[in-house]
């Protein structure tokens, strides 16, 4: 397990004219523990061309080359920023200029031993705070706008709903506090509409690779290929008696299913004429399920006998899902009820 | 661009197997943070080979135990030195490559005689000969379970690879524990499966775009100069109507009206096919959300990609000619496209059943890029034919971003068709079986290139190029010729008899009927009476008009006496041409056998040495596909 804190280091777009407070940043942040994992622009975030994920980082750093009062942040990253955090986790570098977006978000303002939002868990805060009814609205209209904000105000509305609580209503019994429970740990949104890039950073640290070689010598050879018939014959490279014992790596353990053998092009085995018994079986079979209208035979009916969605439940979803003796294996995914067009599936051979 | 990498991958791939191994294993060192340099064995600069400390292959085995072309061919155009026609110099020192840790993985299929032996030809020179110290002993992987690592496992090559892969990954795990960032060293850590990793270059809108509407600007080609456009003059059926096999006669020639074209008997032209219309639309309507910017003109981060360097790229630069001229979404998808993409399926609004149906296709999705045991991929793709289209029309939650198209997409590749007319024709002829056929999925599977061409009209273009194989040696002629070449192996035959390479040529060919597919029926036997050439027909389902012989393997027996001695006696020249598969395998074994009955052989080594020097020195010719 990783021992340090992970970071999250965003940048205001002028800071990279000044590499050196990036740098001086980061060492005072190694200082303290911290890693940066991630590090990005601001506009790239408010963009929404970065998603972040949930409860990944400890620590939340701005670097910007504003004044602390002159700060303009967008207001809407912090309940994002707030998402990405993990519990007890806090933002540096924003100011009580945007002290009541924090509290919003659930934030407590800490000033010592340095100032800097601290993540606390809603339900437990004390503050009546209205926010529900603006989240209420952010719900609704969630789908329609920007989809990568989506996945934090999902978030978000699970955190105010089960701060109702603290409203202490005492009437409310038609909202029994199991359902809250279960509301507020709804993973499943986790899922972000478009999922996260990285960027390839690769590296060898070079200390750890010990050997020294001097190759300089062996360059030479390079300068001496331009006749190419001194080239040795590639079937002197296989000595036949040899290859009776290779020096290969074997494989002992593994799972058991075996890939189905597949009859070879010029078959004389039977293997050929069980595979086309086999096709020809399952077409006969997607006959007997593909029912067609009238108007031609450009379409097919797929409500057959009341079945919408096949016997198992997993017909409509795909061959992927299909168990293996399914009669509607090799036909596309449907929409249950609905008949659909021939054109895609077609067989005109 | 410096690709100067101590960790290098290099693949030999023929059919693109050993190419998805590779990426995949590219893919995971990325995903582990090792730098390192990914390309074929023929595009890797051979002077790199001295940074290099640790070197991993990955390698087919084609033909009769041949390397595959791109291990000796470049993408790109006019380099003469490739790093395995160096390493095959006579005067390189045994300690040449000691610098270099190696672990080799081939891939082979036991049912040729030759198992795995391109990567055993790797192997004898880089690690025996030259020196490269061995991470453990290389994997040898059969289709078949006969043979190499996974020998009697009943295992698949997938698992003799993911063996390979945790080998890989150990070793280099161990040596580099930690890596930098920022200035920092941090311990190295597998990138979360759920983030996908961003290639180096990916298209972006075009910026300061004066062009307003891209479709009606004419098509082009750019960057690949030696990519030539030809004029289709005939395109043919020449078998039965009530065949099931369509072939084509097919020529055309080049718009620039060239008088000759530089090419012998045995030479082959590269032809770039595209997808049809029709499909490009289905897919765009499946991804609607790439429809409004299907026409924009786009461009690159951070240049063009080598794979799609040849043949050239496509002008104007939109996601709607890209996907018509380079994204080949109708070919079976392999596990790396589903590495790539399971973590794009979010698209909830598509899911009649919800949240749940989401996350069951996202898993299983998720399933096909990470299960070790490829069994269901197999049966939910490879088996049935299954396009990547068709993929995605059953999981509609893939919302895939365009802008990364090429990273997960794969790239549509020439196809290679041997030239039937004489040498230096500029009416180039080809001979090409339309490729469909059926699976439980109910429509057609056709085979990209085979389609493109039978669709293709008279007077309609197509990019091609022209490619020298040196067959057949110029001191060779006059000599007397075997041709053997049953079915559409005629192709390449065809080209030798107009060349009247000799005054001796004795043509086998084979095919099903008399009346059906025996193609160029008129003019092989036309030449046969002015004595062009004799003539030895046999036709398999047919025994009425091919009394006592099936196969052409049958025809050759039963004139295995005057044929030894022709080979022996008169240093005659013996060229096999058609499909792969068993035929070549039962000629090579006839032959052998003419060589122990009449050829003076004693015994089978005797005559297998007499047939392998004959191969060394071209006589036995061999083109296969």
């Amino acid at each position: 397990m990783s021992h340090y804190k992970s970071g999250l280091l965003l940048i205001h777009p002028a800071i990279t004219t000044t590499p050196e407070v990036l740098k001086n940043t980061k060492t005072q942040a190694a200082s303290k523990e911290i890693k940066f994992v991630d590090q990005f622009l601001i506009n790239k975030l408010n963009d929404g061309s970065i998603n972040l994920e949930n409860a990944k980082y400890d620590t939340i750093q701005y670097l910007t080359p504003e004044s602390p009062g002159d700060i303009k942040f967008p207001k809407k990253l912090i309940s994002i920023l707030a998402d990405s955090l993990k519990l007890n986790g806090s933002i540096v570098g924003l100011t009580d200029a945007y002290k009541i977006d924090a509290l919003i978000n659930g934030f407590e303002i800490v000033d010592k031993p340095d100032y800097c939002w601290v993540k606390r868990d809603l339900s437990k805060l004390n503050q009546t705070v209205s926010i529900p009814l603006k989240d209420k609205k952010k719900i609704g209209s969630t789908k329609l706008q920007n989809g990568s904000t989506k996945l934090p105000t999902f978030n978000k509305a699970n955190a105010s709903s089960s701060k109702l609580p603290s409203f202490k209503k005492a009437d409310n019994t038609k909202l029994p506090a199991i359902n809250k429970a279960d509301d507020s740990k709804l993973p499943s949104f986790k899922m972000a509409a478009e999922p996260e890039v990285y960027k390839v950073v690769d590296d060898l640290i070079e200390e750890s690779d010990d050997e020294v070689s001097s190759n300089s010598s062996k360059a030479q050879y390079f300068d001496q290929v331009d006749i190419d018939n001194d080239s040795i014959e590639e079937e002197d490279l296989i000595d036949e008696d040899d290859s009776s014992k290779p020096m290969i790596t074997m494989i002992t353990c593994g799972k058991s299913k075996t890939k189905k053998k597949k009859a070879c092009k010029d078959c004389t085995c039977g293997m050929k004429e069980q595979e086309e018994r086999e096709v020809n079986d399952l077409r006969s079979q997607q006959d007997k399920v593909i029912k067609f209208t009238e108007d031609e035979l450009t379409e097919i009916d797929f409500t057959i006998d009341g079945k919408k969605v096949g016997g198992c439940g997993s017909c409509s979803l795909g061959d992927a899902f299909r168990c293996s003796g399914c009669p509607y294996l090799g036909l596309p995914a449907f929409k249950p009820g609905q008949p659909i067009n021939l054109d895609s599936i077609s067989d005109d051979l | 661009m410096s690709s100067s990498k101590k960790i290098v991958i290099l693949y030999g791939s023929e059919t693109g197997n050993a190419h998805d191994f590779a990426t995949i294993l590219s893919h995971r060192l990325h995903r582990w943070h090792f730098p390192h340099t990914f390309c074929s064995i023929g595009d890797y600069n051979p002077q790199e080979i001295l940074k290099c400390k640790y070197l991993f292959v990955i390698c087919s085995t084609t033909g009769q135990g041949e390397l595959p072309k791109n291990v000796n061919g470049t993408s790109k155009r006019e380099k003469p030195l490739t790093l395995w026609s160096f390493l095959k110099k006579k005067n390189l020192p045994s300690d040449l490559l000691n610098h270099v840790q190696t672990a080799m993985f081939g891939l082979g299929d036991s049912s040729y005689p030759k198992f795995n032996y391109a990567i055993r030809k790797l192997h004898q020179r880089i690690v025996t000969q030259l020196g490269a110290k061995e991470i453990f002993d290389r994997l040898e992987a059969d289709d078949q379970a006969m043979a190499g690592s996974n020998k009697g496992t009943g295992l698949g090559v997938e698992s003799v690879y993911f063996e390979y892969e945790k080998k890989v990954l150990q070793f280099l795990l161990k040596k580099f524990p930690n890596r930098k960032l920022d200035g920092q060293e941090i311990k190295r850590e597998e990138l979360d499966p759920k983030i996908y990793l961003e290639p180096i270059s990916y298209l972006q809108f075009l910026k300061e775009n004066m062009i307003e509407d891209t479709r009606e600007i004419k098509i082009e080609f750019e960057d690949d100069e030696s990519t030539k456009i030809g004029r289709v003059n005939v395109n043919k059926r020449i078998t039965c109507d009530d065949h099931f096999q369509d072939v084509r006669q097919f020529t055309f020639s080049n718009i620039d009206n060239i008088q000759e074209e530089n090419y012998e008997p045995g030479d082959t032209a590269a032809i770039y096919p595209c997808n049809n219309d029709v499909d490009v639309s289905r897919f765009l309507a499946n991804q609607s959300h790439w429809l409004e910017v299907a026409d924009k003109p786009l461009n690159f981060t951070n240049g063009v990609p080598n794979d799609l360097k040849d043949g050239g790229l496509v002008k104007p630069l939109t996601l709607r000619n890209l996907l018509k001229y380079h994204c080949d979404f109708m070919s079976i998808p392999r596990t790396s496209f589903f590495m790539k993409t399971w973590t794009f399926a979010t698209d909830v609004t598509k899911m009649e059943r919800g949240q749940e149906q989401l996350e069951d296709q996202r898993e299983k999705l998720r399933q096909f890029a990470t299960d070790q045991d490829m069994q269901d991929l197999y049966d939910y793709c490879n088996r049935p034919r299954r396009s990547i289209l068709e993929v995605l029309e059953d999981f509609l939650s893939v919302r895939l971003p365009w802008k990364y198209a090429l990273d997960y997409l794969p790239i549509i590749k020439p196809r290679y068709y041997s030239i039937s007319s004489g040498p230096r024709n500029p009416n180039i002829e080809l001979t090409v079986a339309v490729v469909k056929y059926k699976t439980i999925l109910r429509k057609i599977r056709r085979g990209i290139c085979t389609n493109y061409i039978a669709r293709l009209q008279e007077g309609e273009q197509l990019r091609y190029k022209l490619q020298n194989n040196h067959l057949i040696k110029k001191e060779y002629q006059n000599q007397p010729i075997i041709l053997v070449g049953p079915g559409v192996g005629l192709a390449p035959l065809l080209s030798v008899i107009k060349a009247e390479v000799s005054e001796d040529m004795r043509l086998f060919f084979g095919c099903r009927y008399k009346e059906k597919d025996y193609i160029y029926k008129d003019t092989l036997e036309d030449w046969s009476r002015q004595g062009k050439i004799a003539l030895f027909t046999s036709f398999s389902r047919d025994s009425e008009n091919s009394p006592g012989v099936k196969y052409v393997q049958d025809y050759l027996w039963k004139l295995g006496e005057e044929l030894t001695d022709l080979v022996i006696k008169k240093n005659a020249i013996f060229f096999l041409c058609g499909s792969s598969g068993k035929m070549p395998i039962q000629v090579r074994l006839t032959f052998i056998e003419m060589l122990k009955k009449w050829g003076g052989f004693s015994n089978e080594e005797a005559a297998k040495k007499y047939l392998k020097e004959m191969e060394k020195f071209d006589r036995y010719i061999q083109e296969t596909w």
